[in-house]
């Protein structure tokens, strides 16, 4: 290696978690305005944040709707867990974009900004005279990106889609489940969080371009679309076979061996399809003459073929504990894992050297575990700095360093009800209980 | 192309022509492309995060130079029930999308040499070989930023480039089942752990039903070269790239670690349940399943008084009560009672109908659960261009789903051909890039280089 040194060292060195700090942040200098609510809008920004973007997020009176949507309806120190998934690193504004007198002061930000997001109902920017039209007159390079279900035009323009629609409109639902049980929808919210990537990375194109011209532009995107680009072989066997792709439990239908199987402790995940993968396979189970029948990976993908060698292999994990499965895998060359789970996840130690996971002291909710949005850079990585806020808490900020306005010009807005702050009768909007006052305040 | 197509149930009708006019795809062969000042070099092995990562670069313009071993590579084998269309299978035509394709055995001295060539000139690497792999070569990132500081190395597998687990698990190839088992989404997918309806047998995770693991980890590859290359712009810096699919699943799993962080607990298997979000589920209906939802007070006051049901409001009267895991399989079972009496388009037509009643309770929303034929045949993916079907001269009569970059009203993303044969773009790759003739090519091809 060029490096004259072995490849753990230096990739550990490259990667040294702890020079996280001093290295630069890739999207810094880039102003993200979110208008945006749930998952999918403020998630596209918070992809954006963790890797150095100053997204400034704008709620209405009643603030974002996953202040309200927490597991059994249980919150923790006065937040929410829903709302703190998708909004890290932002600054807090509460101020509704559409009211006449906020809206000058939000096209005084857009002359200040990058980026504009929004994922309300297509065309509410435009009834408040906010859509890109008026955006580009403020500001020529504004990327402005608009997501919805189905899009600003087209027969199905204005339909409502939620992650669970665009799941199941996108067919995604109709491929998951086991072969002879319903549908079953992801266990999370995956067509959010999916759309909310591949908006990311429409955001990011935009700005390399308009790094090298200058120019901006409106980025029109779908999320029931996004569910279908991400099916890979669906639409093409439908279009040639005429017939619907099926569910197929967790046995890949295009990759054999390839499926979950139980063992004696647990189950364990395991895939072997390339010719020296599956001889390793047939090796590591004493099955050589499964070698000899099945070497072909084309042959194995045969409907009746495939059936029958991963019973062969069922009934061969079935004896077998998961750690030794995984372990004949490293040897002999074939993938073998455990199904981890969120508690694994967070008591990994590889995962916290990686900084996959990061620990990070908040100043208003105390110690903070999570992951961090991958992929894991070596000179620009990703980084949690805080959690989610309270409805305004960072108003003052925003309008006194991004706008200049002075304190008392910002409190005549506070009283004249154009920005506001958290309403103290709705504990998720608020600092949590016993909070000092001062803690996690940024002064402009 | 009439009115009522472009505007459909828009609120704003001026603004939905207005963005038609913006994103119109027919204008879309005439626009510039955001990355086409970038060459990436896609090493993909048997792996589709890789080629679904290159994808998209190539949607947006970049050059991608796919390199192949010389007979091609094991991901255009990966095709339900063993189909094959000419040398390409179902999954790799899709993701082949232009991409130049070659073909060249690095694990030869006389290979490695014109991808240290290649490498030179490149801007992006993308590989996903076993950890190591490359390195043993003499081709890591250590070696090839030397000649090119610039370059972007990206290297995609399950268990990462470095860390503990890195170091036990990388003789294992990457598969997307691995990376799906170790995304921890996996582990709440499933049907319900908590519905005794439900067998014993059914009880345990469940893979998303399509490539997820690679898909999600390719558009995070993506997002981390697009990142870097943002930052290189400014810069002229390079980097390296540690994208491991796994930790693309996790870091979307909703509120699972969070909630294991805050409360010691964890969260079970909820099947079509919701316990942050209910009623948010798929319910039986006449035709088969149909999305339906109403989880706010006045959106559950909407649903039922849609099914005349004013005993479950009053039953369950707030998100306390909606979210346990004990009630949901019985509001469940109540709202299916009403829907199986309908077709989902009927559920629609009612849910709309309702929707524009003065004095409605609030929004409820709706939505069929579409097979992958039903989606083939709905008019508004037909008006947006969703798919590209085209009569390719290798390939003959394919579908494949189009960029869903193509809305963007300055540079568009498009799928300019679907794939190549093995090796099809040798000539005109060897040539612009390292000016070898045909001669050359010819004995690089016996000697089993190319």
């Amino acid at each position: 290696m060029g490096t004259g040194k072995s490849r753990p060292d230096f990739t550990g060195e490259l990667f040294d978690k702890g020079k996280l700090f001093d290295k630069p942040e890739p999207l810094k200098g880039v102003r993200v305005l979110e208008v945006c609510s749930v998952v999918l809008g403020p998630a596209t920004c918070d992809y954006l944040a963790e890797f150095g973007a100053e997204v400034i997020k704008f709620e209405g009176r009643k603030g974002d709707q996953m202040r309200y949507v927490t597991p059994y309806a249980w919150f923790w120190k006065g937040m929410s867990p829903g709302l703190e998934i998708e909004n890290h690193n932002k600054y807090w504004v509460g101020m509704h974009v559409g009211n006449p007198k906020a809206k000058a002061l939000f096209l005084e930000l857009v002359k200040k900004s990058d980026v504009v997001v929004d994922n309300l109902t297509p065309g509410r920017m435009a009834e408040w005279g906010l859509d890109y039209r008026n955006l580009r007159e403020a500001n020529p390079k504004i990327v402005q990106l608009h997501v919805s279900g189905y899009g600003s035009w087209g027969p199905w323009t204005g339909r409502t889609s939620y992650d669970a629609v665009a799941q199941s409109m996108g067919a995604l639902s109709s491929i998951t489940g086991f072969e002879d049980r319903g549908p079953i929808k992801s266990g999370v919210w995956i067509a959010d969080w999916i759309t909310g990537l591949m908006c990311a990375n429409a955001i990011l194109s935009a700005l390399n371009y308009r790094e090298r011209t200058g120019e901006g532009q409106f980025i029109d995107y779908l999320q029931v679309e996004n569910v279908i680009r991400l099916l890979d072989w669906t639409w093409l066997y439908s279009f040639k076979t005429g017939e619907d792709r099926k569910r197929s439990g967790n046995r890949d239908l295009a990759i054999c061996p390839s499926d979950l199987f139980d063992c004696l402790d647990g189950r364990v995940a395991l895939a072997a399809f390339s010719e020296a993968e599956f001889r390793g396979l047939c090796e590591a189970m004493g099955r050589m003459d499964l070698e000899e029948t099945y070497r072909d990976p084309l042959k194995r993908l045969r409907d009746e073929n495939a059936r029958e060698l991963l019973d062969r292999i069922a009934v061969w994990a079935r004896g077998r504990r998961v750690e030794e499965v995984e372990a004949l895998g490293c040897r002999h060359g074939f993938a073998a894992s455990r199904v981890l789970e969120a508690k694994d996840v967070y008591h990994s130690d590889h995962f916290r050297e990686r900084g996959a996971i990061q620990e990070y002291e908040d100043p208003l909710y105390g110690t903070m575990v999570q992951q961090c949005y991958p992929p894991v850079m070596s000179e620009t990585p990703g980084r949690v700095k805080w959690s989610c806020r309270p409805l305004g808490f960072d108003n003052r900020y925003v309008l006194g360093k991004t706008l200049g306005l002075p304190e008392e010009e910002v409190k005549r807005l506070e009283d004249e009800g154009v920005v506001f702050r958290w309403n103290p009768d709705v504990p998720s909007q608020c600092p949590p209980p016993g909070w000092d006052g001062k803690s996690g305040v940024n002064i402009p | 192309m009439d009115d009522s197509s472009i505007v459909g149930l828009s609120a704003n009708r001026e603004y939905a022509k207005w963005a038609h006019r913006e994103t119109n795809p027919g204008e879309i062969s005439g626009k510039p492309e955001a990355l086409d000042d970038i060459l990436v070099l896609d090493l993909s092995h048997a792996n589709f995060a890789g080629l679904f990562a290159s994808s998209l670069l190539a949607e947006m313009g970049a050059e991608v130079i796919r390199v192949e071993p010389p007979g091609g590579d094991l991901a255009r084998k990966m095709t339900p029930y063993g189909i094959m269309i000419g040398d390409a299978g179902m999954g790799y035509i899709v993701e082949g999308r232009n991409k130049h394709h070659v073909t060249l055995d690095i694990a030869k001295e006389e290979g490695r040499k014109l991808l240290l060539g290649l490498a030179r000139k490149a801007d992006v690497l993308l590989h996903t070989f076993k950890p190591g792999y490359l390195e043993s070569l003499g081709m890591g990132y250590g070696d090839l930023r030397e000649s090119n500081p610039g370059l972007i190395f990206t290297a995609i597998h399950t268990y990462g480039q470095f860390g503990a687990d890195s170091e036990k698990g990388s003789n294992q190839p990457d598969y997307d089942i691995v990376d799906q088992a170790r995304g921890v989404i996996m582990s709440v997918t499933g049907e319900p752990d908590l519905d005794p309806a439900v067998p014993d047998a059914c009880k345990k995770p469940l893979k998303q039903g399509n490539w997820m693991g690679w898909y999600a980890g390719g558009a995070w590859a993506a997002f981390g070269i697009q990142t870097a290359m943002f930052h290189r712009r400014k810069t002229g810096k390079g980097q390296f790239i540690d994208a491991s699919p796994p930790e693309g699943l996790m870091a979307i799993s909703n509120y699972v670690m969070q909630y294991f962080h805050m409360s010691g607990r964890q969260m079970p298997r909820a099947g079509n349940y919701d316990y942050a979000v209910f009623p948010y589920t798929y319910v039986k209906c006449r035709d088969g399943f149909t999305f339906i939802s109403g989880f706010s007070d006045p959106n559950w006051s909407a649903l039922c008084e849609i099914m005349n049901r004013p005993d479950l409001r009053e039953r369950f009267p707030s998100i306390r009560e909606r979210l346990t895991p004990e009630n949901q399989p019985t509001i469940q079972h109540e709202i299916e009672r009403f829907t199986v009496r309908y077709t989902s388009d009927e559920i629609q037509q009612m849910i709309t109908a309702y929707g524009k009643k003065p004095d409605k309770k609030g929004t409820v929303v709706t939505g069929r659960l579409e097979t992958s034929g039903d989606v083939l045949q709905r008019e508004h993916w037909d008006v947006r261009k969703t798919f590209l079907r085209v009569n390719d001269p290798d390939y003959g009569e394919v579908l494949v789903q189009n960029s869903t970059f193509k809305s963007m009203s300055r540079t568009p993303g498009r799928v300019k051909w679907v794939c190549r044969p093995i090796g099809a773009d040798n000539e005109t790759v060897y040539r612009k890039h390292l000016g070898l003739d045909r001669q050359q090519l010819k004995e690089l091809k016996e000697n089993g280089i190319v």
